[in-house]
């Protein structure tokens, strides 16, 4: 009765690390995708110098551990670049920039799935190439990687947890300072727990009913 | 946009007024060391060196935010300027006194051993001298202080890290450890709620809490001294003291 007395206490401040950690991982998600999809197309489509740098980018945030990656840019990179966002908007920034190394890659295999025969066909049309990458080629991509992409929604939630090493107020944290306090460590952390999976549930969710909602009736990649 | 330039300008009037008025100062405190910071019940950062900042803040004239932080990273937050002083229990050491300055001694706190109740190990030199699994919290001054013993003395024990004391006690009592060395107060925090987990002395030396300062910030050094200085001569000074530390 003690126990449950105490995570009811500690709920509406937990809860609002949630709201914390909602933002932070929709901060990321948008970074990762403004900077993934055009990164993926480079990769793809653009001569290889350019192409090589978005290797490297890629290469460099996925061989780094992303709490790695927060003390280097928060203390390190961000202070020398005069870049003040606070911590959510650092963290935000440093997940987002790690998200990207692997959106980009995700976009990257969905636009490599596809014909290469319709950047030609769009020329024949004449289209330039850019025009056919934005009309035809990424409106079939970005409905491809919709599967791809909620896995990287999963993955940016779990990572979230670890921006507390900046002092990002999210979920973990203070599950962290109330079990600190009481000494309730492990009904704490079910509870975090729960929430975390209850937001990916939702999240997983939302996502495999845009996919449905999106899917153009009848289309297949098989017979082209 | 007529709406937005407004809204702009009444924001920069607001930030100006705010400036004119009382300085702000961020103090990044380790939440998870009761009974000197803490996150009360209703959220709040809560806890001895909170209430005497903001006493001190008070009489001093300045506006104080305490920022919950992890503790490895508070001293490169500092140097950093996220944050303007560590007031959070922080024991002055000679390693961080190369880096930040530090206010004059506020609080002396003891090193002691802490067992479980049931536990064969009676005194604070049978546990360092003893062949045993020995907690203690990462980036503290125990944890320093231990590990040049064990390399200069040849001692047997073998160390375990924890991100916080809680944690430490968490696993004394889950029986991974055999004893964890740490500061009497959160030692003391533990037993007053209702742990089972005794002290069975002191290992090393007493230290001294200071507040952490970047060493360039003369003005901040001096206005922290002398708060206090007054925060000690008034009778809140052994208020807080039976409040949080008795």
């Amino acid at each position: 009765m003690h126990i449950l007395s105490t995570i009811i206490e500690a709920l509406p401040y937990i809860l609002e690390g949630t709201l914390v950690t909602l933002l932070l991982v929709a901060g990321a998600l948008s970074v990762g995708f403004c900077l993934g999809v055009p990164m993926a197309v480079t990769q793809v489509y653009a001569p290889k110098p350019f192409s090589r740098l978005v290797s490297f980018y890629v290469w460099f945030f996925r061989g780094v551990p992303v709490l790695l990656l927060l003390f280097l840019f928060y203390y390190g990179l961000f202070g020398l670049m005069g870049i003040d966002v606070g911590t959510v908007g650092a963290s935000c920034l440093v997940l987002g920039m790690t998200s990207a190394a692997y959106q980009s890659q995700i976009f990257r295999g969905a636009i490599l799935s596809l014909p290469t025969g319709q950047l030609k066909a769009g020329r024949a049309l004449g289209f330039t190439d850019l025009q056919s990458i934005r009309t035809i080629i990424l409106p079939q991509a970005l409905r491809l990687s919709i599967p791809g992409w909620s896995n990287e929604y999963s993955i940016l939630l779990k990572d979230s947890a670890m921006c507390f090493a900046l002092g990002t107020p999210e979920i973990m944290a203070r599950t962290h300072f109330v079990a600190s306090r009481t000494y309730e460590h492990l009904p704490l952390y079910i509870t975090a727990g729960l929430i975390y999976f209850l937001i990916t549930l939702a999240g997983v969710t939302m996502l495999r009913r845009l996919e449905q909602k999106v899917r153009i009736p009848g289309y297949n990649t098989a017979g082209m | 946009m007529k709406r937005l330039s407004c809204l702009l300008a009444a924001l920069a009037v607001l930030c100006l007024a705010a400036g004119a008025q009382a300085k702000t100062y961020v103090n990044g405190i380790d939440a998870n060391y009761p009974p000197f910071a803490y996150v009360s019940e209703d959220g709040k950062p809560a806890g001895f060196d909170v209430d005497s900042m903001n006493w001190i803040a008070k009489h001093m004239g300045f506006e104080v935010v305490h920022q919950p932080m992890d503790w490895d990273g508070i001293i490169p937050a500092l140097l950093n300027k996220k944050i303007d002083m560590v007031c959070s229990g922080m024991s002055v050491s000679p390693e961080r006194a190369a880096v930040v300055a530090f206010s004059d001694p506020y609080y002396t706190i003891q090193k002691v051993i802490l067992v479980p109740a049931n536990s064969p190990i009676a005194t604070a030199d049978a546990a360092i001298r003893g062949e045993i699994k020995l907690g203690v919290q990462r980036g503290t001054n125990e944890h320093e202080l231990l590990e040049t013993r064990k390399a200069q003395e040849k001692l047997k024990y073998d160390l375990r890290f924890y991100d916080s004391a809680p944690l430490a006690v968490e696993d004394l009592l889950n029986g991974r450890i055999d004893a964890i060395a740490l500061d009497s107060a959160p030692a003391k925090d533990a037993i007053s709620k209702g742990k089972a987990v005794k002290i069975v002395g002191t290992f090393a030396e007493d230290d001294v809490f200071g507040v952490a300062l970047r060493k360039d910030d003369k003005e901040l050094i001096g206005i922290i001294n002398e708060g206090y200085k007054k925060l000690m001569a008034d009778p809140y000074w052994k208020e807080l003291q039976d409040k949080y530390l008795k």
